[in-house]
């Protein structure tokens, strides 16, 4: 243990000194690029958004306000970026028959990102992580198709904008894409055995509507839990309205409430003949205070028994709560606490606790250290899985 | 510091691309029909401090645009004739030629159409055209000169373009922030550095301070004034249209440390105060500029702003004050509250 602490803060301070002398990055991602604004014009701590970048994003990729100066990908450099992070990962799990060990350097993630402006109101986003096999000192990837979307925003009124195709849906509150922890969110990874968790992108088509600082809503149509995706009719649907108390967009600045409703009919196992209901209620809240935000949600969920493998009706709850700090432009610390609670029978409770900093040397350069504990009852068994989580990362875009 | 560097750069690579490095500002543009010639600009600079050229003698252009006080002045709003006040702050006249719109709500589309503004404007210099022509051409050294520089007797449009041929050349040199661009890395304080990275980022300023006047050139709402009973209604004065409602000119910021007070209505008086507001987001009302959010500035940023927003001030053009035709005196700047001594 002592080595590997020894090695953890050597990493540290050997990534310190490498990002701290070595020339800047070379380029600003996608969207930076176009404006030549730095990153934190839209984001508090890249990859979070802040309200301007909130605007920006709801707004079809297009400025708000200065939609008439705005230029397509032909007009503007290539619209090409890429985000990679890569670093020293520790990770210990105890009576967790999934659970790995794992201590080491490594490249965990890298993908290709392109978007930007096909037509005065047609935006797009095209996210892919290229297949990388496991190697020595890369963890490797499955290649696939993260999101590709088309926006056509604002069509006669900013009550009606449809986003088609590949894409990450309103209902994950807190964008599991630019979260701030490497850490999934727990209540997201929750849900029915071979079911959709929250935090994946699903194909299908969304509509939003909504005022700057104040009411939006979203509803969307997906594959969501279809067991087969080329040949099962989608039937899962949600629904999501927020509103915005006070100035902002809840992302810095204002009081955001919100509530969300999802509704989908899944078959138990591939080939089934009859699906299965399931339902999830959401309420969520990011609440600012100076250079704090809390983000709060819960989720409760009703699905048919099948879907669990039992006889009635398995109802179950989760939620997270996660405090946000950002003293200054290049440091944002972390804190969250999340909780899965299931009944008896299901019998697989767990919760988890997060905590880190990241600081940025620029604005598309951070050092991520990042420390979660998870803890969770495994069906059937007395015992209690843990897992330990540390991670020290390089995180970067370009 | 060198991340930092790259980003001043970016942001001045509009200025290094389309102008090279000679100064931080291209040529000045000259319409075709008033070039340029030392004869006129001596004209204009004549008229510039003539206090003639209102209805009672004591207010020239230079009582409001005052070279002490950056070519503008310190008062929170215009003071005319007989102690009469106008609604608006007194924008400089600094690098005015680079603007495509003049006054606040742009409504003179050049120099030559905003000379004439303020002398029959009856909070201003409350005289007439026809009475200021007619005063003119009863001196003689107005007389020859008009004749000199545009062949005929002393007519409105030779004043305007007089005027605005001097006004042409009130141009600053570089600033600190321009010599820390073009590679003199000492030239701005690391606080300065800073707040040039936040103007360009978290603090959005650039969304419309952007160019190498860091204007947009174009006209907003950020709200002042629009909790008021009877709000100024800005552009739309101008162009009649409720969309423009409360919009008011992007003003340039190279010098604006010197040309406090602030915003239109001369309502905030430290460039600390400006950032304050911004950082509220503005002043909320139905047609508040999207771009405007709250920044969530920390005390630190604040001041890193300030020190940027003070490294923009440049070289300024040293003029001294001219003789007048006739045996006035010009006048630069506000009367003394006992209106006396200038």
């Amino acid at each position: 243990m002592n080595r590997r602490i020894l090695l953890l803060a050597a990493f540290g301070l050997v990534a310190a000194l490498v990002a701290f002398w070595s020339p800047p990055a070379s380029g600003i991602p996608v969207f930076a690029r176009k404006y030549g604004y730095n990153c934190t014009m839209c984001h508090s701590a890249f990859p979070r958004l802040n309200d301007f970048g909130a605007r920006y994003r709801m707004n079809g990729y297009r400025l708000p306000g200065e939609e008439q100066k705005e230029r397509t990908v032909l007009e503007s450099p290539p619209p090409f970026a890429a985000r990679v992070h890569a670093g020293f990962d520790y990770v210990n799990s105890e009576r967790d028959p999934q659970g790995q060990d794992v201590t080491r350097f490594a490249v965990t993630g890298f993908d290709l990102l392109s978007a930007g402006l096909l037509g005065q109101h047609i935006g797009y986003l095209v996210v892919y992580p290229p297949s990388l096999p496991e190697a020595r000192g890369i963890a490797g990837q499955q290649g696939s198709l993260e999101m590709a979307n088309v926006v056509f925003s604002s069509l006669g009124t900013r009550w009606l904008n449809v986003r088609a195709g590949r894409f990450e849906p309103a209902y994950a509150v807190f964008s599991d894409k630019r979260r701030l922890t490497f850490t999934p969110y727990l209540p997201y990874e929750a849900s029915f055995p071979g079911g959709p968790p929250l935090s994946e992108t699903q194909e299908g088509i969304e509509i939003t509507g909504y005022q700057f600082s104040g009411f939006s809503y979203a509803a969307g149509w997906i594959n969501g839990s279809s067991t087969n995706r080329l040949s099962d009719f989608p039937e899962d649907l949600y629904a999501r309205v927020a509103y915005v108390f006070g100035r902002g967009e809840g992302q810095t600045s204002g009081q955001r409430l919100g509530l969300t409703g999802i509704f989908g009919r899944a078959r138990p196992q591939a080939g089934a003949a009859d699906r299965q209901r399931h339902l999830r209620l959401g309420a969520d809240a990011s609440l600012n205070y100076r250079q704090l935000n809390l983000e709060l949600q819960y989720f409760l969920s009703r699905d048919q028994g099948p879907l669990w493998g039992e006889g009635s009706e398995v109802t179950t709850s989760s939620g997270s709560a996660q405090l946000n700090y950002f003293p200054m432009t290049s440091l944002a610390a972390f804190a969250r606490f999340g909780l899965l609670l299931t009944p008896e029978e299901i019998d697989s409770d767990a919760w988890q606790a997060v905590g880190g900093a990241r600081y940025y040397f620029v604005d598309n350069l951070a050092l991520h250290g990042e420390y979660a504990y998870r803890s969770q009852q495994l069906q059937g068994q007395e015992l209690r899985a843990f897992e330990h989580f540390a991670t020290l990362r390089l995180d970067w875009a370009f | 510091m060198k991340w930092v560097a790259v980003v001043l750069v970016s942001l001045g690579g509009l200025i290094h691309a389309q102008f090279g490095f000679d100064g931080p500002l291209p040529p000045v543009p000259i319409p075709a029909d008033n070039p340029q010639t030392d004869e006129k600009v001596r004209l204009g600079k004549q008229l510039y401090f003539d206090p003639r050229l209102s209805a009672d003698n004591t207010i020239s252009c230079a009582t409001c645009h005052d070279p002490k006080t950056g070519w503008a002045n310190h008062g929170k709003v215009d003071t005319g004739i007989g102690g009469r006040t106008g609604t608006r702050n007194s924008g400089t006249v600094l690098d005015s030629a680079y603007m495509e719109f003049q006054f606040w709500d742009g409504r003179a589309a050049s120099l030559e159409e905003q000379a004439l503004g303020p002398i029959h404007n009856p909070v201003e210099m409350g005289e007439t055209l026809e009475n200021v022509v007619a005063k003119l051409n009863g001196i003689p050294g107005y007389v020859e000169q008009f004749q000199c520089v545009f062949g005929t007797a002393v007519t409105a449009d030779g004043i305007a373009k007089a005027i605005a041929a001097f006004e042409r050349t009130i141009v600053t040199g570089p600033s600190p922030f321009d010599r820390y661009l073009a590679g003199e890395k000492d030239a701005i304080s690391p606080a300065a550095r800073s707040g040039a990275d936040l103007f360009n980022g978290k603090a959005h300023c650039t969304s419309c301070h952007s160019g190498p006047l860091f204007s947009d050139q174009s006209f907003h709402n950020v709200g002042i004034g629009m909790d008021r009973p009877k709000p100024d209604l800005g552009r739309e004065d101008a162009t009649k249209n409720p969309a423009d409602r409360g919009k008011f000119k992007t003003p340039g910021l190279r010098n604006v440390a010197l040309t406090f007070p602030y915003l239109h209505d001369g309502s905030e008086r430290t460039l600390r105060d400006v950032i304050e507001l911004y950082d509220r987001g503005g002043i909320p009302n139905p047609n508040l500029d999207p771009l405007m959010v709250p920044l969530q500035l920390t005390a630190s940023e604040k001041e890193d702003l300030v020190a940027f927003l003070e490294s923009l001030t440049g070289v300024l053009p040293e003029v001294e004050l001219p003789e007048l035709p006739g045996g006035a005196q010009p006048v630069a700047g506000p009367k003394s509250p006992e209106g006396g001594e200038r």
